[in-house]
């Protein structure tokens, strides 16, 4: 155990992913080694096809690296089953998606709640966590719509209460103003900076050098390779709440 | 506990968003149940008929018949091989506690001032009431003085007493068979059927009227034998059998000029007859199930591929393969088991349109109905399994790109 894992949210060693047969394959990852520490919002960059959204995937669980290590708050999980990694999922991730990826026929409320009932919550702890995260994200009276009936940017904004309501370790967020007009993007950028201020842990993608301005940290991939990784500001305080 | 019920409300909420297709998907439950259903009802029912009609008609009854014989060129002269000798001589075999000799005349027009019917006319003696458990609805049986004295007097069946006599007691009243008249002294109470034949719709006269004066002669075509007991039956007929070959001088070339057989197994035997039809109908029911089976693994599997996104959503945000798993399954049972409680109503419903339509004997049993819904339910299980493992192994990353 080294001094720095104590403090890393995530740490990534010679992680590759290939796609594919033997015969035909993609190397999508080719060894990516980076930390993240608490509290720190790292947006991860590169052109399309450097591999940030596969990297993004098995970070959160949703994939499994070819090889390497993947520890998640020490915990490795590389190994874990379909089962596991659902249960890291539901108590430790949120997930922030380009295409909001809201269940159409549920409203807000059930939309942020679908986490708590899969990690077995009490219907009135549900509630009232349900209603902080939608209150947070500036949702409060809106908790009876359908995603049809929100705007980009506040259907975004219901799925990043939905990311918060397990108060994960870390907030993993996949192009989260692509889909968005400048204005709403703004909001939800506003939104995760504010978030950050506060002691969430954020990775996200995004090609748009605009958008990672708000980060403290910039990593960038090509080919499958980390090829930089400046910090623009020092990260907050460890310790500090979501 | 929580995502259990969470799996309720999508499977639930999913149906009643797609009720129409879910009702198309729930018809071959439906119709496999309810023939499940109606089919068990009517199967029961012949059981019970069989069970009553061979209560009605006594037990150990050995029915012996003389028949048309043809050996060569040459055939018997008369199918009536039965002679009152031979009746007596049945009585004195060991086991026989009843003889009753009896002749008919098996469709015969017969009238009651404007009405008249087309029936079946029987002459029988006393023993005749003794042996086939014959009883009196009102007036009385053909006695001994009737049969001494040849008495022209008559019994009806319910059928010909309501034919002759619309509205009106019979008893007293006359009936006409061609030339000769007969007083009604009775009528006889319910019998039933005995295979194809109506019980119901026949005439008594005292069997010497019968052969002397309506055929001329003697002898008789039937013997109805009653022995102690069912054990008694097959010794009885082998000792019938030699009696009768004897007593007719048979040589050992010739066929028997008679048959004996066991009153219940005739019985028995015409209701085997239906059962292939039975076990065809039963079948086809089975293939309904087996049908509106597949009919949901279809439905399942669209609703998989429909709602790959919705599975990739809830898997990222923390749904374990078994849950969503599970929501498919609960989907699949809750359409077979509205499938199955629908088809129970229409089976019942069928089966009482049978009984009334048709006129069979129905019975529907608690335990065929609670085999019919299992069945059903373990259909909908069996066939929804597949499509639920399909959703619970997908890629999570690869649901969430699906468009």
């Amino acid at each position: 155990m080294s001094e720095a894992r104590d403090t890393a949210v995530i740490e990534l060693t010679d992680v590759t992913k290939t796609y594919g047969s033997r015969e035909v394959s993609v190397q999508a990852l080719q060894g990516v080694s980076f930390a993240v520490g608490t509290g720190e919002f790292v947006a991860v960059m590169g052109p399309s096809g450097s591999g940030k959204t596969t990297l993004l995937g098995i970070l959160g669980c949703l994939d499994r690296p070819s090889s390497g290590s993947y520890r998640l708050d020490g915990h490795e999980t590389a190994s874990l089953d379909e089962t596991r990694r659902a249960r890291l999922r539901r108590e430790r991730i949120g997930f922030v998606f380009q295409a909001y990826n809201l269940l159409s026929r549920s409203t807000a409320f059930k939309n942020v709640e679908l986490p708590l009932v899969y990690a077995g919550v009490s219907r009135a702890e549900r509630r009232q966590r349900a209603e902080e995260a939608l209150a947070e994200v500036g949702l409060a009276e809106r908790t009876r719509h359908l995603p049809v009936q929100l705007s980009g940017g506040e259907q975004q904004r219901v799925a990043i209460a939905r990311a918060l309501v397990v108060r994960p370790s870390v907030l993993l967020a996949d192009e989260p103003t692509g889909n968005l007009d400048s204005e709403n993007a703004e909001d939800v950028l506003e939104l995760l900076g504010r978030l950050h201020r506060r002691g969430a842990t954020i990775v996200m993608v995004t090609h748009s050098d605009e958008v990672a301005e708000h980060a403290s940290r910039i990593v960038k991939l090509a080919d499958g390779r980390v090829v930089a990784d400046e910090r623009l500001r020092e990260p907050l305080a460890v310790g500090a709440a979501v | 506990m929580t995502a259990w019920f969470e799996n309720w409300r999508i499977a639930v909420g999913s149906l009643r968003a797609n009720w129409f297709r879910a009702a198309l998907t729930a018809l071959g439950i439906m119709i496999g149940v309810g023939s499940l259903v109606a089919v068990s009802a009517v199967s029961a029912g012949a059981q019970k008929e069989v069970a009553d009609s061979i209560r009605r008609l006594g037990g150990n009854v050995i029915k012996v018949d003389g028949e048309f014989v043809t050996v060569g060129t040459q055939q018997s002269a008369s199918d009536r091989t039965i002679t009152p000798e031979d009746a007596v001589a049945i009585a004195g075999l060991p086991a026989v506690t009843g003889v009753a000799p009896h002749q008919s005349i098996e469709s015969l027009s017969v009238s009651a001032g404007r009405y008249q019917t087309n029936t079946w006319l029987e002459g029988v003696t006393p023993a005749y009431s003794d042996v086939q458990n014959q009883g009196a609805q009102s007036g009385r049986l053909i006695s001994d003085t009737d049969v001494r004295f040849g008495r022209n007097v008559m019994v009806l069946g319910l059928r010909p007493a309501e034919m002759l006599f619309p509205g009106r007691d019979p008893i007293g009243r006359f009936v006409r068979v061609g030339n000769h008249e007969f007083e009604v002294i009775g009528v006889q109470a319910r019998r039933g059927r005995l295979a194809d034949e109506d019980l119901d719709n026949r005439l008594f006269i005292p069997l010497p009227i019968m052969t002397r004066v309506l055929l001329g002669g003697g002898n008789t075509v039937h013997v109805d034998v009653r022995v102690e007991s069912e054990s008694e039956i097959e010794p009885t007929i082998d000792g019938i059998t030699e009696l009768l070959r004897t007593r007719h001088n048979l040589p050992d070339t010739y066929p028997d000029d008679f048959s004996a057989e066991d009153q219940a197994s005739i019985v028995k035997e015409a209701q085997r007859a239906t059962t292939t039809f039975r076990v065809l109908t039963f079948a086809l029911g089975g293939i309904a199930l087996l049908v509106g089976g597949i009919g949901i693994m279809n439905m399942m599997l669209v609703a998989v591929r429909e709602r790959t996104r919705e599975i990739g959503i809830r898997k990222s945000v923390g749904a374990d393969p078994w849950t969503v798993q599970a929501q498919f399954l609960i989907e699949a049972i809750v359409l077979s088991f509205f499938g199955a409680v629908i088809g129970l109503i229409g089976g019942i419903a069928a089966t009482r349109s049978i009984a009334t339509l048709a006129g069979w004997e129905t019975r529907i049993g608690a335990p065929s109905l609670v085999f019919a819904f299992f069945v059903a339910l373990a259909v909908g299980l069996f066939f929804g399994y597949y499509p639920a493992r399909r959703a619970s192994r997908l890629d999570p990353l690869t649901a969430l790109r699906y468009v």
